[in-house]
């Protein structure tokens, strides 16, 4: 008996072991806070009032002579923007399939207007300069720096064509009301990429300048109500970050694990996950959460007119725009699931030389793959799985060439432009001979990707993804269509699932004929 | 008949790695996405904390096999292997005994032997080993370079499947015990019910290797079986078994018949089976009586004789005699007389008596029959 119980308690121990230990919840994470000031220490007051400065007050006829004004006591500062991505829209970089090339907003591709060549003045609205309209301008003159745009304080600088302020702009009141840059001078480019709010990243909406912790755990108003620079780190006008679908370097980069570092989660084994996981993916679960983004642009319907020759818009339940002479049809989307890929950090290009070799076209190429772990290989650290909005498309390519063609959207009517004159072979034929392309004068409309990491509107924790959103079997896990490895959950052999369990079937048939059989027997011998 | 056969520690041992490897099937099967139980988190962490007490259960485990030799169980012997894969085949359904007793020393048969074997060199140690790299390499990093999970996850499944494979059969099989649920309470209890035949090789087998291990360590330049009679004795003695009662149970189940005389040729004691042989009542009808009574007048001369060489000293296994019985009728027997030793002194003669009157009467009968077929044969040639 005493020995009974012994064994009863040594179970007991053993299944209080394994069924005590419950999971513990996430109460505080690891940060390390470098060069960042918590909300409650932040100083509202500013030490220099430029008002006061007299340069400051004069008449500005033109917006360079504000920056001519800027210069006078910020001396040298023009040095560390011309060298600056926002005003050179150009980038020296190693990418993938080409090796050192020049990159950047002026050389490279888009799948939604394009390229700038040809339609600068309209794309210039969002250059930190003043009056790019053709190739003719200035990159040297440092009165073509537009100062303001970042540094604006009032929330009344627009700009129009070319870069210009709008002519009902207070140059003088803006110049008197500048400052650290904040989310709503980065927003005023960067939120309306593409033509519209939250249209081209996904990721960057306009809501995010009054977000709720929902939104934006970061930039929520409740919380720590961070600004664009507190991430993205700028020291002399070098501002950290960029988006892959210019750059191709795993340099200049920002990361969560800056402040968050690798290993942030009290459970060991969510700690592993960032081994071959970005952040992003478990914590960006959903994007476009405020507003709708464009995931789909098709050129190829683009130019039905009405009877009377007017362009046609039309829309959808929800007001967003489905299709429009000028642009075709488009899909938008809201609340949307990212879709995965394996990314190490470099990405390729597909430039305007290139021949299209498989469609759809992948316009910028995200490298990485699960046997890709760093060492061997090109990139420094294992690839990781990274959250994508893959913006999707057709647009015009040379069908004799095989290369994405460059058409003119923007000018007057009778410049060929497409959106004046709704003619693609000028349009293309404009677009291509101002940008030295070829063009057989054969066209047609071909499938593009982009791919574009997300990165913001960052979850609350409690609604980062759970294990089972990937560790599933079949469509609704999330990593479904990542191949190439074997995830447990996902993942299995189904023949050795056959065996196994026709092994284990058998073996209980076989037990139960040999049972019934000696049940049979001894039945029989008792009746004998 | 009950035998002890399992000790605590494999009890304990044998349950704890039941639980574990059920329970690790039931949260490994939830992590292969084969059912709902706990949730994905929950089974993933659960089988996790329950793989590490396995492990926790193989030090302990493999530390007792060793430090108690009860390793040498695992040895794989061919011998009778083939009888017993028979009896699982065919005799079982008949009846048959099994071909192999369960013993303390020699726990498993041939077949056994070879399973388990299998399952502590080969199954449980790639399930272990599997099972750490499933959870130590399953973010593959610089450090290590390993291609995918899913070599690991394969072997570590087929070994799953192999696993309850086993306990469906090994769960059966307890069945086929002495009764359906003898070897069940034995696992739990310490005990298995056996029959009288596997008790008493049970028996037989603990003494011999007791003994053995004696023999073993023992080094002496006399004579070792000596002096390992004396110990034996000296044992007996000290835990009871009085060497007397020792041989008169023994006699006392033997169908023999048992008798003393003393020294002036009078009974002083007979058993049960010389009174029914000699087909008296009861043993108080003897006692006191001189054994003369038990010979005819001619064979008693050559008894006495024998008697005397006894008291003497000698011991004399004698051949077939002539007894005479109560009512005067005849039986036959062997004999055997040794001398009563009390304080070094002989005090009388004692032997016991295996009756042959059926062999007589048996070989009486054949030699009729023999005469009368010879009688026939000779009939018929005539």
């Amino acid at each position: 008996m005493k020995r009974n119980l012994l064994i009863l308690f040594l179970f007991a121990g053993v299944q209080s072991f394994i069924f005590g230990q419950q999971p513990k919840e996430n109460k505080t994470t690891t940060l390390i806070i470098e060069n960042y000031t918590y909300k409650a220490e932040r100083k509202t007051k500013t030490a220099v009032d430029h008002s006061k400065f007299s340069i400051l007050q004069q008449e500005f006829a033109r917006p360079q002579d504000v920056t001519i004004a800027c210069l006078s006591c910020h001396t040298e500062r023009h040095s560390e923007i011309m060298i600056n991505n926002h005003f050179s829209w150009d980038r020296q970089e190693k990418i993938l399939n080409h090796g050192l090339i020049s990159v950047g907003k002026k050389n490279v591709l888009n799948n939604f207007c394009v390229g700038i060549g040809s339609n600068e003045a309209m794309c210039t609205k969002c250059h930190a300069g003043y009056g790019w309209t053709d190739t003719t301008f200035n990159f040297q003159a440092k009165e073509n720096i537009d100062c303001l745009v970042c540094h604006d304080k009032t929330g009344t600088y627009v700009k129009g064509d070319g870069g210009m302020p709008t002519p009902e702009t207070d140059l003088n009141k803006v110049a008197q009301n500048v400052g650290f840059s904040t989310a709503q001078n980065c927003g005023s480019c960067h939120f309306y990429g593409g033509g519209g709010n939250n249209v081209k990243h996904g990721d960057l909406d306009k809501a995010m300048l009054k977000s709720d912790r929902n939104l934006d755990v970061h930039m929520a108003k409740e919380g720590e109500d961070m600004s664009c620079t507190e991430c993205h780190i700028t020291e002399n006008h070098n501002i950290t970050g960029k988006l892959y679908a210019l750059s191709s370097e795993n340099t200049d980069r920002v990361s969560c694990e800056q402040c968050h570092t690798a290993s942030p989660h009290k459970k060991n084994i969510l700690n592993k996950h960032t081994d071959r996981v970005a952040c992003q993916t478990c914590h960006i679960p959903y994007y476009a959460k405020a507003n709708p983004t464009k995931t789909y642009w098709d050129w190829s319907t683009a130019g039905k007119l009405d009877p009377k020759g007017k362009p046609i818009e039309q829309k959808d339940s929800l007001g967003n725009v489905v299709y429009f002479s000028k642009k075709g049809n488009f899909i938008w989307g809201q609340n949307i699931q990212p879709e995965y890929r394996w990314f190490n950090g470099l990405a390729g290009h597909f430039l305007i030389t290139d021949t299209i070799r498989s469609i759809p076209v992948q316009i910028n190429i995200l490298d990485g793959s699960y046997d890709d772990k760093g060492t061997n290989l090109r990139s420094l650290a294992p690839s990781k799985i990274w959250p994508i909005k893959i913006m999707r498309g057709k647009q015009p390519y040379d069908l004799e060439y095989k290369t994405l063609l460059q058409p003119k959207v923007v000018g007057p009517k009778g410049s060929g432009a497409y959106w004046a004159d709704y003619d693609w072979q000028r349009s293309l034929e404009k677009g291509t001979t101002y940008i030295h392309q070829p063009f057989s004068g054969q066209f047609g409309f071909v499938e593009t990707e982009m791919y574009w990491p997300l990165n913001h509107q960052v979850a609350p924790a409690n609604e980062a993804l759970s294990c089972i959103d990937c560790h599933v079997r079949g469509e609704k896990g999330r990593l479904n269509a990542l191949s190439g490895f074997y995830l447990p959950g996902r993942d299995n052999f189904p023949w050795a699932d056959y065996i196994g369990i026709f092994l284990v079937f058998s073996t209980f048939v076989g037990v139960l004929i040999h049972g019934g059989l000696r049940i049979f027997f001894k039945n029989n011998n008792n009746h004998n | 008949m009950k035998i002890y056969i399992y000790q605590i520690f494999e009890r304990v041992w044998h349950w704890t790695q039941a639980i574990l490897i059920l329970f690790l099937a039931l949260t490994g099967f939830e992590i292969h996405s084969s059912f709902t139980v706990f949730g994905f988190q929950r089974a993933v962490k659960y089988h996790d904390v329950a793989a590490w007490a396995f492990l926790v259960l193989i030090v302990f485990s493999v530390f007792w096999h060793f430090t108690t030799g009860e390793w040498r169980q695992y040895r794989p012997s061919l011998k009778l292997i083939k009888e017993q894969a028979e009896y699982y085949i065919f005799g079982i359904f008949k009846g048959a005994p099994h071909p192999t007793n369960k013993l303390v020393y020699n726990k498993f048969n041939p077949l056994q032997r070879i399973i388990y074997l299998g399952l502590n060199i080969l199954v449980i140690p790639i399930m272990v080993l599997s099972g750490f790299a499933y959870m130590f390499l399953n973010y593959p990093n610089t450090t290590f370079q390993l291609g995918s999970l899913d070599l690991i996850a394969l072997i570590h499944t087929l070994g799953a499947f192999s696993l309850i494979t086993f306990v469906i059969a090994h769960i059966y099989l307890t069945t086929t015990g002495h009764k359906p649920l003898s070897a069940i309470k034995a696992m739990l209890t310490g005990w298995e019910e056996v029959d009288e035949k596997s008790a008493r090789a049970m028996v037989v087998n603990e003494m011999e290797v007791a003994l053995k291990i004696t023999r073993a360590r023992l080094k002496t330049d006399k004579g070792k079986s000596e002096f390992l009679d004396k110990a034996l004795e000296e044992t007996e003695n000290k835990i009871g078994v009085v060497k007397e009662e020792k041989f008169r149970s023994v006699i006392a189940n033997s169908g023999a018949g048992y008798f003393r005389i003393d020294k002036n040729g009078l009974y002083e004691e007979v058993n049960n089976s010389w009174v029914s042989l000699y087909k008296y009542d009861s043993p108080d009808e003897l006692i006191g009586k001189h054994y003369s009574l038990s010979r005819s007048a001619e064979d008693f001369a050559e008894l006495e004789k024998t008697f005397r060489r006894v008291l003497s000293g000698e011991t004399i296994p004698h051949g077939e005699v002539k007894r005479i019985c109560k009512d005067g009728s005849c039986g036959f027997h062997t004999i055997t007389l040794t001398p009563v030793v009390r304080n070094g002194i002989i005090v009388g003669v004692e032997g016991f008596i295996l009756d042959t009157t059926e062999r007589r009467l048996a070989e009486k009968e054949l030699l009729e029959n023999k005469i009368r077929l010879e009688s026939l044969l000779k009939q018929k040639e005539n």
